[in-house]
């Protein structure tokens, strides 16, 4: 298929998203229905294009001579859209059920299937410049999904959520300059833009390196800059699962990845203090966001805590600079996507059931959700890293470019990353125990039913996904490790 | 494929057998026996005709992968020998028990996983099966919800994580280094590996993962509690099978990365030694029946650390060692299956396990009394029954080795026979409690019990403890037979000679042992640990690895070094000094300029102008978000949350003001330190909020952006 088709799906459910909007006259039904219609569509056509789309790019614009806004979809592209194509639907499904008594449903709708076209449109972005504008978009379309309760509480947090957004996407405008004035404008290409250019391997590069690294770090919730994360999970839980566990989080490291692997490439950074400078960072966030859970209190908060403790894991493949490095980021974007979401989805359909959200609270839950908790446990299990779940394939390929890689960043890094998932079995498993084995004040579990089918196909359909993605794991594998090597 | 059908099989019935369970619970129960008669039969199919193995290619990463010897056929039989016996055995222990549907689930699992780690070809595999068994078993421990199971729970599933873990790294740097972790090409691969350092560094990993399994000291801890809270079928395979799978990983590395590696024998050997001891001891001061049988396994356990030590240590002359390893195993693992059965058939009837509650309840019981009597001789090593053959070889290795080493084995030597002579103690304090001395108020009641087994689990039980004299008669023939079936796992040297077991030598080495019992149980026992007909627990309580270091270790000092890190960089306190510190400088040079340098009126009209704008732009964006709220989406009320007494510095306050109060120093007006903090810590707090809440402070990012483009535009730009 020609490169053009890739507007399609970037461009349905931006227009769908906004016609919700404008909707004069609207049901509940109407608009739900538009917005999965909109989703299925993007997301069939996605998959469509991921098989059959030519590697060629489609400009859409002529900024200046050199500077275009320009569509391509390249592996690492097709890679991401995968994720989101395949878990986007499966949340719109779960959302019917969840916001079902939530108010301002036209709203929630409208942005939550922009913010879909907007992250295709990261996906199939060809330059730096085109890239930056969507990133900048799905900030803004998902503003008003985190202060959707309008509590002072969501209020706060997407105020803090903008800032942070905002801010460190000024730092990443700095780098896209420093990148533009340099002459790599071009399209992204595996191994970097920037190889003889007058200031290669100088302290400038590295400064305006960091910049775009913090600057698109922050999405991807790297410590100092992660502060945002945990307190945007008082959003409803669809926004949190998705958004805070895949879409938005994932575009931050993958814009690290495109800085990274595709604009400045590896072989300039390999070595240089920049590069041991953001390793070290994201071997704090490791530790600093799995800690900071075992110490949460609320549930999703603590889970949003080991969001930023797993997105440090990708930034750390993505940094160790080495093809496996990446390869082992790439599979955990998508496993930890599937089991992440999986858990956010439990504990959101327990505070649909029952009202429940701090982990003290749980106690003997899994009697009455039966489903729920099994689907909980198996996430629990995976994010652990204990096999045969998916959690365990993408850690053991991390560990082993650490210990390919054999700087002693990449050791420490290993260090921390097996600490962290000790801490990880410290955080996620006394929920799941204290919701089997825990004591419930005797009578208090009689009105607590399942959730319905819309919300318990997404945690069946996720929960085997992620037992069958750890014990087959070849085709994504394989597909990482096409990109890893550069196809 | 039998190997595949072996260990498939019970997974999938495990799933069968919770569907049915569901329905009917009779049939579930017949059912699940019904699986263990065909995993039994099957194993002995393998026994008679191995194959060469199976696979699983692809799956979790690396593809699963299996092989068949002599050693794996004969554990795979006596995995599911035990398994088929508890089975047999469980009906009756679990007729009015809860949850029994998810013990047999969990129960099939894990036994499909157990084969999974014994049959393993490498050790990337057995480390698969290994952490599903530890996750499947952990439901074992936490079947009766006590408190107690509880926290026992939450040790063994922290053990096993961490073991876990470890064990992986082990594995990593094996991968790594040797890019290969199958055991028959790991002694090769090492050989060639000029690497020493990260061998033995993967070594350790793996010892500590498994071993954290096996019940090594010092990571026995989750052993003694762990056993007498689970249900006693589950203990037997707990205590019987799963500490062997441990073994299997020390075994794994130490035949073959390290084969022959004195060094690493050594490290074995010390840690065997005081494994051994000190599970003893415990068991000798336990006054709980279980409680010393979980000891107890801790200590045999011990043994066959020592014999796997000796198998390094005597080189090429390792074969008696690793005879006396093998034959200690199995030994082992039946004497606790017939011991744990027979704590069942007490605990199914009393409802308690406390010696001064149990005491006197084995009277007039023929079939108890004989199948506990054989696992308390067989396991205290008397000759005629199977133990003291086992003992016996690992004996004759050690004194072996004392020939090569030299003084330091003597001292091992006695620690074997003085460990020995605690056994052969603590057994005959179980035995003459429980089948001797009379209950002072209810022993009436106890001797009117006749129907204390149904037909099923008698029959277990007997079958059980028959296996033991069977083995111990049949030594030449049965025990040789099997530690022949040793050598394609083992790899040791060639066995000089045979053993004549009941030489007069072998003899007295055993008659030290019970001698020694003897006096410990006339000595300590009766004079210590009994007072006025009742058994005392003289183990002081603060006396616990786990309490006093574990425990601190991993949920104070940990977190709260990480908690003090996180306070100096912590949460809300990061943005607030550099933006104050930005906002002051800005504030200062715009002073600068104002003041001296542009006092024209015009000027002064341009900068309240851009003060403006510059405002009105910080606060467009702020009336956006307000906009949209009083629009799009309703206000909701506030929530009210209170967490004043909660917060750090209001405690620190408090306890100020506790000091002061305790120096009479009290303030008369009713102000408190603890208030004052906290309004302090609010103000603080509030402030930072509104200016990283702010958009303003993005803006003020921004800013700082632009600054660096201009600057990089200004100096460096074409």
């Amino acid at each position: 298929m020609n490169s053009v088709f890739l507007l399609l799906p970037v461009c349905l459910p931006i227009a769908v998203g906004l016609g919700i909007f404008f909707l004069k006259r609207h049901s509940a039904g109407l608009i739900s229905g538009l917005a999965m219609g909109a989703t299925l569509a993007a997301s069939v056509l996605t998959w469509l294009l991921i098989f059959l789309c030519r590697q060629e790019s489609f400009v859409l614009l002529h900024l200046t001579d050199a500077l275009s806004f320009c569509f391509r979809f390249d592996s690492l592209g097709r890679f991401y859209a995968g994720i989101v194509a395949t878990l986007w639907p499966l949340t719109v499904l779960y959302a019917f059920s969840y916001m079902a008594h939530e108010g301002h449903k036209r709203v929630f709708y409208s942005f939550f299937t922009v913010a879909y076209g907007v992250t295709l449109g990261i996906c199939t972005a060809g330059n730096l410049i085109t890239l930056y504008c969507f990133y900048e978009m799905l900030t803004l379309s998902t503003v008003p999904l985190v202060m959707h309760n309008l509590t002072r509480q969501a209020v706060r947090a997407a105020r803090t959520y903008l800032a942070f957004s905002l801010g460190g996407a000024a730092f990443a405008f700095a780098s896209v300059i420093f990148l533009v004035t340099n002459g790599a404008v071009g399209e992204f290409s595996f191994g970097g833009l920037l190889a003889g250019h007058p200031y290669e391997r100088s302290a400038l590069t590295w400064v305006f390196f960091l910049l775009g690294f913090f600057g698109f770090g922050v999405k991807a919730a790297v410590f100092p800059l992660h502060i945002w994360l945990p307190k945007a999970s008082v959003a409803p839980t669809p926004v949190t699962a998705l958004l805070h566990a895949v879409a938005v989080v994932n575009s931050g490291i993958f814009a690290v990845m495109r800085l990274v692997w595709y604009c400045y490439g590896p072989t300039l950074l390999r070595g240089s203090w920049a590069q041991n400078i953001a390793l070290g960072f994201a071997i704090i966030t490791m530790v600093y966001g799995a800690v900071y859970a075992v110490k949460e209190g609320h549930w999703k908060r603590r889970l949003a805590y080991s969001t930023v403790s797993n997105l440090s894991y990708m930034l750390f493949g993505i940094l160790l600079l080495t093809p496996q490095g990446l390869e082992g980021s790439l599979l955990h974007m998508a496993f930890h996507s599937c089991m992440k979401i999986l858990a956010f989805f439990c504990a959101g359909a327990v505070f649909h059931q029952t009202g429940r959200e701090y982990n003290a609270s749980l106690g003997g839950l899994g009697r009455a959700m039966p489903v729920t908790f099994t689907c909980f446990t198996i996430s629990a299990v995976a994010l652990t890293g204990i096999p045969p779940f998916n959690g365990f394939v993408s850690k053991w390929y991390l560990l082993t470019a650490a210990a390919e890689c054999g700087t002693p960043m990449a050791y420490a890094g290993a260090g921390a990353l097996l600490l962290s998932a000790l801490l990880t079995a410290v955080y996620m498993m006394p929920n799941a125990v204290s919701g089997w084995f825990g004591r419930a004040e005797p009578g208090s579990l009689d009105t607590i039913r399942e959730a319905d089918w819309r919300m318990g196909l997404p945690h069946v359909v996720l929960s085997l996904g992620t037992l069958i993605t750890g014990l087959f794991a070849q085709p994504v594998v394989q597909a990482a490790a096409a990109i890893a090597a550069g196809g | 494929m039998k190997v595949l059908f072996l260990i498939l099989w019970p997974m999938a019935m495990a799933f069968v057998c919770w569907g049915i369970g569901r329905a009917d619970k009779p049939l579930r129960n017949v059912l699940a026996i019904a699986v263990g008669w065909v995993e039994l039969l099957a194993a002995v199919w393998l026994f008679l005709r191995p194959d060469s193995g199976g696979e699983l290619p692809g799956l979790c990463v690396l593809g699963l992968r299996f092989a068949v010897d002599g050693f794996r056929r004969v554990y795979t039989l006596v995995v599911a020998f035990m398994w088929f016996l508890t089975l047999l055995f469980s009906p009756a222990y679990f007729a009015h028990h809860h949850n029994r549907n998810r013990y047999y689930f969990f129960n099939l699992l894990t036994l499909g996983a157990t084969l999974g780690v014994f049959l393993a070809r490498d050790l990337f595999t057995a480390f698969v099966f290994f952490e599903i068994m530890s996750f499947t078993s952990f439901t074992w421990v936490i079947q009766e919800q006590t408190a107690g199971a509880i926290r026992a729970a939450n040790t063994y599933l922290a053990v096993a994580v961490i073991g876990g873990l470890v064990a992986l790294m082990g594995l990593f740097l094996l991968q790594y280094r040797l890019a290969t972790t199958e055991l028959s090409t790991l002694h090769e691969a090492a050989a060639a590996c000029p690497h020493k350092g990260t061998l033995y560094t993967a070594g350790a990993c793996i010892l500590f993962g498994f071993g954290a399994k096996a019940g090594m000291f010092p990571l026995h801890i989750w052993l003694p509690k762990a056993h007498p809270v689970a249900p006693a079928p589950a203990s037997s395979l707990l205590s019987g099978v799963l500490t062997k799978s441990g073994i299997w990983g020390i075994l794994a590395v130490s035949c073959n990365l390290f084969r022959d590696d004195a060094a690493w024998g050594t490290v074995i050997l010390i840690l065997g030694c005081v494994t051994m001891f000190l599970g003893a001891l415990l068991a000798l001061f336990s006054i709980d029946l279980k409680r010393t049988l979980a000891c107890s396994s801790m200590s045999q356990i011990g043994f066959i650390l020592v014999g796997i030590g000796m198998m390094g240590l005597l080189g090429r002359e390792n074969a008696l060692a690793a005879r006396g390893t093998l034959l200690h195993m199995v030994n082992h693992s039946l004497f606790k299956l017939v011991l744990f059965l027979c704590a069942a058939a007490v605990y199914m009837n009393l409802h308690a396990l406390d010696l001064n509650e149990i005491r006197g309840f084995g009277r007039k019981k023929p079939l108890l009394t004989a199948a506990f009597l054989l696992g308390a001789l067989g396991i205290g090593g008397v000759p005629l029954l199977n133990g003291y053959i086992s003992k016996t070889l690992l004996h004759e290795s050690i004194v072996e080795g004392a020939v090569h080493y030299g003084s330091w084995l003597k001292a091992a030597e006695w620690v074997f026979l003085v460990s020995g002579g605690l056994t052969v103690a603590y057994m005959t304090k179980l035995f003459v409690a429980i089948f001797v001395q009379k209950h002072p108020t209810r022993q009436q009641e106890f001797d009117e019990k006749r129907r204390y087994l149904t037909p099923a689990s008698a029959a277990a039980l007997a079958i059980a403890a028959l296996t033991l004299p069977v083995l111990g008669l049949g030594a030449n023939r049965l025990m040789n037979g099997l530690a022949d079936l040793g050598t394609d796992f083992f790899h040791p040297g060639h066995l000089e000679h045979a053993v004549a077991y009941y030489s007069p030598e072998n003899l007295k080495g055993g008659a030290i042992s019970i001698a020694i019992g003897a006096a410990v149980y006339l000595l300590v026992v009766r004079s210590l640990l009994y007072k006025d007909g009742v058994y005392l627990n003289r183990w002081p309580k603060w006396l616990d690895l786990e309490e006093l270091l574990y425990r601190p270790l991993l949920l104070r000092i940990l977190p709260g070094s990480f908690g003090f890190l996180a306070a100096l960089f912590g949460e809300n306190r990061i943005s607030a000094p550099a933006a104050k510190a930005i906002l002051s400088a800005a504030g200062k040079t715009a002073a600068l300029f104002g003041e001296n340098k542009l006092t024209g009126p015009a000027a002064r009209k341009g900068f309240r102008l851009a003060g403006w704008l510059s405002r009105g732009f910080g606060d467009l964006t702020d009336a956006v978000v307000l906009l949209l709220g009083k629009t799009v989406l309703r206000q909701c009320p506030p929530p009210s949350d209170d967490q004043v007494r909660h917060s750090l510095p209001y405690r620190a306050g408090a306890l100020l003001d506790r000091r002061a109060a305790a120096k009479g120093r009290a303030k008369d007006d009713g102000t408190h330190y603890a208030m004052l903090f906290y309004r302090a810590y609010r103000t603080v707090k509030d402030t930072t909020r509104a200016i990283t809440g702010n958009l303003s402070f993005a803006l003020l990012m921004l800013c700082l952006a632009m600054v660096f483009v201009f600057a990089y535009l200004l100096f460096f730009g074409k």
